[in-house]
């Protein structure tokens, strides 16, 4: 149905669209995968030797060899482990409760520890204060420390083990297990979130890592200072300015390297003038003054887009002013995945944080990323199948079997999305009725 | 690396001073080699031409470098770092006669090299690509609200997925360990760079000269680089279309508004010189945005997810909120725009169909 050339960019395309979801989809999965692990109980580490005891240094050689994890070090071990499995308890709960999480103040001094009613499995264990189970020394990694008094906010829930976290040094044996009694909750299931810090433990990054990490991103915050500071550096800019002048002029060619950038630019022109737009589009003026400002930005956006469109033409007739010579010595093009742009359009990294503070916020911005990602592929393949598709259709002249198909799936395509068909009726004269 | 040490220039310094850069320069960029190798290339030593063709593939690279290219042999490498060059407008010629056997052109490579390093921040550039990534991007938050209160650093408050993994795990919390301390030497060789890259400029200019000037230079004219074969072309429809859209509206709205015009008092007359310089001010910064590369915060690039309760204004971060309206307002725009291209088509199709008597199109249902 199609000419070679057009299917080969148009499979191309596609296969890139594909394998873009699929590279995301594994992310995902992988981020899962990596998740749900920490969120059952941690396995012994394969070495024998455990760390040493909590609070001193993890160096980066070997961890010095064992003194066997003493039983207060079970029993924080054994709180964690209960921590993390209750919580995948309620989570799973929850998922099919279809609930976020919410943190709530917990109201000080509240005394029971209310959890939603539980598996059987934690039923049996809720019995009166209970022996931590003795589990064979093994060799594990403590890399936590007892939770002090810690000053600020606790995170918490509706009621739960939080007293477990008050001032339970590891010196309390009985802090060993609180019992878990099930308190019907009559009201909404509101499910626990709790910190480890509640618990009476905490985790603690190895010392060496965090000195790593805190270099890090001092290293990064000087690197992207330097970017934007330009005294230093106008000596060495201009130098290389004239040094690439000079590579250029040593060739005899017509500086050519800014086109590629150019474009990219225009695009993004492009795509911000349709932004703002729609926003002026969607407004509603109040008063006259709004209306008249609203029509200034119209037709000055109307300006600029003459202006890029101007440029642009510019750029195409530079381009094709160029002679070209028979591909000769230059071999075949590099793979398609994009090459790193000589014009430096990548922001140095910089440590940016995105905060956010409850589930929902989360899942929406996730849900609303993944669908704007969505969109813009969509929008992409739009513009590729019609620069494709449309020429075609206009210059072939036959009217017959394959002209009509391919106008229908590019109607399809083009027009609804890839999700509907419509029906082609050919209204022949008498000699040959024949519906396509 | 702290500030600035002034020092009178000193004659020993200047001896040092090359070195220094080159050694600096070797060790931020990823498989560099060695210092001396850099300088043997002026002299267009045989052996710095491997070393050179090896570190233009995997700068030139799009991908951190893994096995599979690795092991590509040094000529395929060759053929791909040439072709990559010419893609991106590399003006010497010379560059192409070089043998594929990798065996030649240390000095030709050099230039090459000197010549991505001037066009942009090569070596930041690489070094964010291979970031050791230490917070969480996609969203988990379990173990956000679990380990509240375990990072020492007080502005993120509780660990990531892969922190606490390293936790689990001491084997990978070594070898993450391992790359973060790797990144941290070539980040502190990259400020070094920085700071003495100047010498380097001045001894390229000395590694050009050296080089003979290239023989007829007119006969040959690489291939201008292009984004993609199509794309200005479709962004020529694009802008035209917007500015047809712009023009309707406009004009509708400064009809409209002429209409209503001598009903407004005199005051409006200096209200409307006031509305004009701020709607050219806001023009004008709109078009800055796009002229200028993007420094500014992304909302979507990477950045690490932290969860707090602290509601604190102007805080350290982008608050999920605004990176959801923003996501918003696109997700609105774009659904605007795919609109916009199918009723597109729809005419265009239509159009081509009606040129055609005899045929009756039955549209599908609509939902």
């Amino acid at each position: 149905m199609l000419p070679a050339e057009c299917s080969r960019r148009l499979v191309a395309e596609l296969r890139d669209a594909l394998d873009s979801c699929a590279e995301r989809q594994r992310q995902l999965e992988q981020s899962l995968r990596v998740s749900r692990r920490l969120l059952r109980v941690w396995e012994p580490a394969e070495t024998p030797a455990p760390e040493p005891t909590p609070g001193s240094e993890i160096n980066k050689e070997a961890p010095s060899s064992a003194c066997p994890p003493s039983p207060q070090d079970l029993k924080e071990l054994e709180l964690l482990t209960q921590a993390l499995e209750k919580a995948v308890r309620v989570r799973k709960g929850l998922s099919k409760a279809g609930e976020g999480v919410k943190a709530r103040s917990l109201k000080s001094g509240s005394a029971s520890t209310a959890t939603k009613a539980s598996a059987p499995p934690s039923t049996s264990r809720c019995t009166g204060s209970r022996a931590p189970e003795t589990k064979p020394p093994r060799g594990v990694h403590h890399p936590w420390v007892p939770a002090k008094d810690l000053p600020g906010r606790r995170l918490l829930l509706v009621g739960d083990g939080a007293h477990m976290g008050q001032g339970a040094g590891a010196n309390k044996p009985e802090a060993g297990l609180r019992d878990q009694q099930i308190v019907p909750q009559a009201a909404s299931q509101v499910p626990e979130a709790f910190t480890l810090k509640d618990k009476g433990a905490l985790l603690r990054l190895p010392e060496a890592f965090r000195k790593a990490a805190s270099r890090n991103a001092s290293l990064w915050a000087q690197l992207s200072s330097m970017q934007t500071r330009d005294s230093v550096d106008a000596a060495a800019a201009t130098a290389k300015t004239q040094f690439l002048q000079k590579m250029q002029t040593a060739a005899g060619l017509p500086s050519s390297m800014l086109s590629a950038a150019e474009v990219g630019r225009l695009q993004k022109a492009c795509s911000m003038l349709r932004l703002r737009m729609r926003e002026e589009l969607t407004a509603d003026p109040k008063d006259w003054t709004q209306e008249y400002r609203s029509l200034l930005t119209l037709e000055g956006l109307q300006a600029l887009a003459g202006q890029c469109l101007h440029r642009l033409q510019e750029l195409q007739e530079l381009r094709s002013a160029v002679v070209e010579q028979p591909q000769g010595p230059w071999p075949e093009g590099p793979p398609r995945a994009a090459l790193p742009c000589g014009g430096g359009a990548d922001p140095v990294w910089s440590p940016q944080l995105l905060l956010y503070s409850s589930t929902q916020e989360l899942q929406t911005l996730a849900a609303l990323r993944l669908r704007v990602a969505m969109l813009d592929q969509q929008v992409h393949l739009e513009k590729v199948l019609m620069a494709e598709l449309l020429p075609l259709l206009s210059e072939q002249e036959p009217l017959g079997r394959p002209w009509l198909a391919l106008c229908r799936a590019a109607h399809c395509l083009l027009c609804e999305g890839g999700q509907r068909f419509l029906t082609v009726l050919q209204d022949e004269p008498a000699d040959r009725l024949s519906p396509p | 690396m702290g500030r600035r040490r002034l020092r009178r220039p000193d004659p020993a310094d200047a001896a040092r001073a090359l070195p220094e850069a080159i050694a600096a320069l070797s060790r931020t960029l990823p498989a560099a080699p060695s210092p001396e190798t850099f300088r043997r290339a002026k002299f267009d030593h045989p052996e710095a031409a491997p070393a050179l063709w090896r570190l233009l593939f995997r700068v030139l690279s799009p991908l951190p470098a893994d096995g599979a290219s690795a092991s590509l042999a040094l000529e395929a490498q060759a053929r791909w770092v040439k072709s990559a060059l010419r893609s991106q407008g590399y003006p010497r010629r010379a560059l192409v006669q070089l043998p594929d056997d990798g065996s030649q052109g240390g000095r030709e490579l050099l230039l090459a090299l000197a010549w991505l390093l001037a066009r942009g921040p090569l070596p930041e550039r690489l070094l964010t690509q291979s970031h050791v990534r230490l917070g969480d991007e996609i969203p988990v938050c379990e173990i956000h609200s679990y380990t509240r209160g375990c990072h020492s650093d007080r502005s993120l408050g509780h660990l990531s997925v892969t922190e606490t993994e390293l936790l689990r795990d001491p084997e990978g919390g070594r070898q993450l360990l391992r790359r973060l301390e790797m990144e941290n030497a070539q980040l502190e060789a990259a400020l070094e760079w920085r700071h003495r890259e100047l010498i380097f400029w001045q001894w390229m200019d000395t590694v050009l000269d050296a080089c003979s000037p290239e023989a007829s230079p007119l006969t040959f004219l690489p291939r201008i680089p292009e984004p993609g074969p199509g794309a200005a072309r479709l962004l020529a429809r694009e802008l035209q279309t917007l500015q047809e859209e712009l023009r309707e509206a406009a004009e509708a709205r400064r009809a409209a508004w002429q209409a209503v015009v001598g009903g407004h008092g005199p005051e409006w007359r200096a209200a409307r010189r006031a509305l004009q310089t701020a709607v050219a001010q806001d023009l004008a910064a709109l078009q800055r945005a796009w002229e200028q590369d993007e420094g500014r915060a992304r909302p979507h690039g990477p950045r690490r997810l932290v969860r707090t309760e602290a509601k604190v204004p102007g805080g350290p971060g982008l608050w999920a909120a605004e990176a959801t309206e923003a996501l918003r307002a696109r997700e609105a725009c774009l659904e605007a725009v795919l609109r916009q291209l199918q009723g597109q088509c729809r005419q265009e199709l239509a159009r081509l169909a009606g040129a055609r008597p005899g045929l009756i199109w039955v549209p599908p249902p609509a939902r």
